[in-house]
């Protein structure tokens, strides 16, 4: 057999892998967008703003499907982010005494620290109430998503907060090299979620509780643990998506980025994840974040109304759903016909 | 004793209990919390909420979930008051067909999605929230409309019961309310007593079984979505009589207030169970808690607090119930 070159080895296996509609999608996108908005699409200023934008839904999205890989979903995760900022201004606040710009690098990595530990607690609180009392997810993070944005609000009294140290405000809004800094951020949590994931033993487990709670229970995985661990997990995505959320606003707010709640959804949804649990892979969810901030740059450029935006998302999820089940349904046929 | 106990074990004899509870320790802080004034009040401004929760509770038995319904409304009352101002010289009575069909469609429109495409009802409905209300946004860009037909508010104004309080004002119960009842009672009949309600609940238990049974899946699919959207646009029209001015988004962002009434009241989110008398009971706790928020002076702030402690509260004892009911059957199982 001759040996291939490596592009044609590529080309097999992203054929044979789920992810080629997707790739096609995302190319069919790019190619639209650009002879719709011409220039200002493919231009360097137009890419270094996605790359910019990209983390904060990136993160979202990804903290959202980790919470479906188990069949549930995690609709806390924005209240969860915007918290995690809440705590992190209140501690850099007691600290330095209200002079919060000026604060010193122990000063911020104690309030980050903070700020993690209680996202932490939210998603231990999430994940115990789902395995211990048995209640589903939906209810409990939507329960959980009400009393956070209740407590930011009682938090913050409704303003915006503003004024974060230069060190701080650098990982949403800083570059290195030239290169932004939340796109490198994101490139890390990535390598780091898919050796959890597709590496380590939780992952295995996670995808297994996923896809059968029982069958996993007999091969002796600790389900209970999995999930209170998985939306652990998911919550570190909040504190993650905080800090680069506190970078790009320069401020916290009780309610920044609800309306990200539905595009992660979406992500997932056009991702592959299976909502009913144990499927779905993270090049899927990257794939499907670069396509929906192409197509969310694309129609800001177009300057369409940010409304005319919303309806999208939902049309969007609807034509994927005709979409899928149409081709299903004739690459079926087509199965029955060569059967007979 | 037996039947003693059997209605110890019911949720909405829990409910009721509570609001009993509540009312008492309210009064104690409040003088103004039991006048006439007061309940026919805080009955009028949950009307809506009221409304809407039968609805929900449909879906949410046959295992389903709507989030579009405030969608649905906001919509609906945009285009009755709008048809009404410029193309119509109607009554109150046109007001509702209207509404009602343009509910209907909406509604069917979920039905068909979901039903047919097999999603989680909870996707496809966040989905058709932001189409519904997007579109509507982009259409009328966001325009107040001011100048509500006459017959709205007379008649949100309405009363029977009325008597002249100290200041000379009529007060008495609202006639929204008493719809409110009246649709309660309808919908507590059809459910408890036709084949189509026992349908609804057989589906939220297990479409298979319902299917086995000779239950029409599709039909029974669209005939909730439908009556949920048909719902819905009931009570946006008592909401336009209500506050008298169409604001595009005073309906929308109310889902989750509306979905943890439904949860108070024992309905159970995998499907199944739940019941319009439980649905009304958690309206009306919910109705007695948030104006003791106010009555008490506390900072609306607050809110949200405690409407999350309520859902998070209300589903652990739920869960704790459940759990309890698993044990005793395991019990009776050694025992044999």
């Amino acid at each position: 057999m001759p040996k291939m070159s490596g592009f044609a080895r590529f080309l097999r296996r992203v054929r044979a892998g789920q992810q080629f509609s997707l790739i096609i999608t995302l190319v069919l996108v790019f190619i639209f967008m650009s002879v719709a908005n011409g220039r200002k699409f493919v231009s360097f200023y137009n890419m270094a703003a996605m790359a910019y934008q990209l983390p904060v839904i990136g993160l979202l999205a990804i903290g959202m499907m980790i919470s479906e890989l188990s069949g549930g979903i995690n609709l806390s995760i924005i209240a969860n982010a915007n918290l995690n900022g809440i705590v992190i201004y209140l501690v850099l606040d007691l600290l330095t005494g209200g002079k919060m710009a000026e604060a010193s690098l122990p000063f911020i990595a104690a309030a980050v620290i903070a700020g993690f530990l209680t996202s932490v607690v939210v998603g231990l609180f999430n994940g115990l109430m789902i395995t211990k009392l048995n209640i589903p997810a939906i209810l409990v993070t939507l329960g959980s998503m009400t009393l956070l944005q209740g407590v930011n609000l009682v938090l913050t009294k409704g303003y915006t907060i503003s004024g974060f140290p230069a060190r701080l405000i650098f990982i949403g809004n800083g570059s290195v090299a030239g290169v932004p800094a939340p796109i490198i951020l994101f490139a890390i949590v990535i390598v780091i979620t898919n050796f959890i994931l597709n590496r380590s033993s939780f992952g295995l487990k996670l995808y297994m509780a996923g896809a059968n709670p029982r069958a996993s229970k007999f091969s002796s995985v600790d389900v209970t643990r999995t999930i209170i661990l998985e939306y652990i997990l998911s919550a570190c995505f909040a504190s993650l998506t905080s800090l680069v959320m506190i970078g790009q606003m320069n401020s916290v707010k009780a309610n920044y980025a609800e309306s990200y709640l539905l595009v992660a959804v979406l992500a997932s949804f056009l991702g592959g994840v299976n909502p009913n649990g144990g499927f779905g892979k993270l090049s899927g969810m990257v794939l499907a974040v670069v396509i929906l901030q192409l197509i969310s740059t694309g129609l800001n450029l177009m300057r369409l109304d940010p409304f005319m935006i919303t309806a999208m998302w939902g049309a969007i999820i609807i034509i994927i759903l005709v979409v899928r089940e149409t081709a299903a349904f004739i690459i079926n046929k087509i199965n029955q016909q060569k059967a007979v | 004793m037996n039947i003693f106990m059997k209605l110890f074990k019911k949720r909405e004899t829990l409910l009721a209990f509570f609001i009993a509870v509540s009312v008492v320790v309210i009064a104690s802080f409040s003088d103004n919390f039991l006048s006439y004034d007061n309940i026919t009040n805080i009955l009028k401004s949950f009307t809506v909420t009221g409304i809407f929760s039968i609805g929900v509770l449909l879906v949410i038995i046959s295992g389903g979930m709507d989030v579009s319904f405030t969608a649905i409304a906001q919509v609906t009352q945009y285009i009755v008051v709008y048809v009404l101002l410029n193309f119509l010289t109607g009554n109150i009575y046109i007001a509702f067909v209207l509404a009602i069909a343009s509910g209907i469609v909406m509604g069917l429109l979920n039905g068909i999605l979901i039903y047919h495409y097999k999603m989680p009802a909870i996707i496809i409905t966040i989905a058709t929230q932001n189409m519904f209300y997007g579109i509507m946004y982009v259409i009328t860009r966001g325009k107040l409309l001011y100048e509500v037909p006459s017959f709205f508010w007379e008649f949100a104004d309405a009363k029977i019961f009325a008597v002249i309080n100290q200041n000379g004002a009529f007060t008495g119960l609202s006639v929204v309310t008493v719809l409110w009842f009246v649709m309660a009672l309808i919908f507590a009949i059809i459910l408890r007593y036709t084949i189509l309600g026992r349908s609804v609940y057989l589906i939220g238990c297990s479409q298979t079984a319902a299917e086995r049974v000779g239950v029409n899946i599709r039909n029974t699919i669209l005939f909730i979505y439908g009556v949920a959207g048909a719902i819905a646009a009931v009570g946006s029209i008592v909401h336009v009589s209500i506050v008298q001015t169409v604001i595009p988004n005073s309906i929308v962002g109310q889902e989750m207030q509306v979905i943890a009434a439904v949860v108070l009241g024992g309905a159970s989110i995998s499907g199944g169970k739940g019941s319009v008398l439980g649905t009304v009971l958690g309206v009306l706790l919910f109705a007695i808690l948030s104006n003791s928020l106010t009555l008490l002076r506390i900072s609306s702030y607050w809110y949200n607090v405690f409407i999350g402690s309520i859902i998070i509260g209300s589903v652990t004892i739920n869960a704790l119930r459940e759990i309890r009911q698993r044990k005793h059957i395991v019990r009776v199982n050694v025992a044999e």
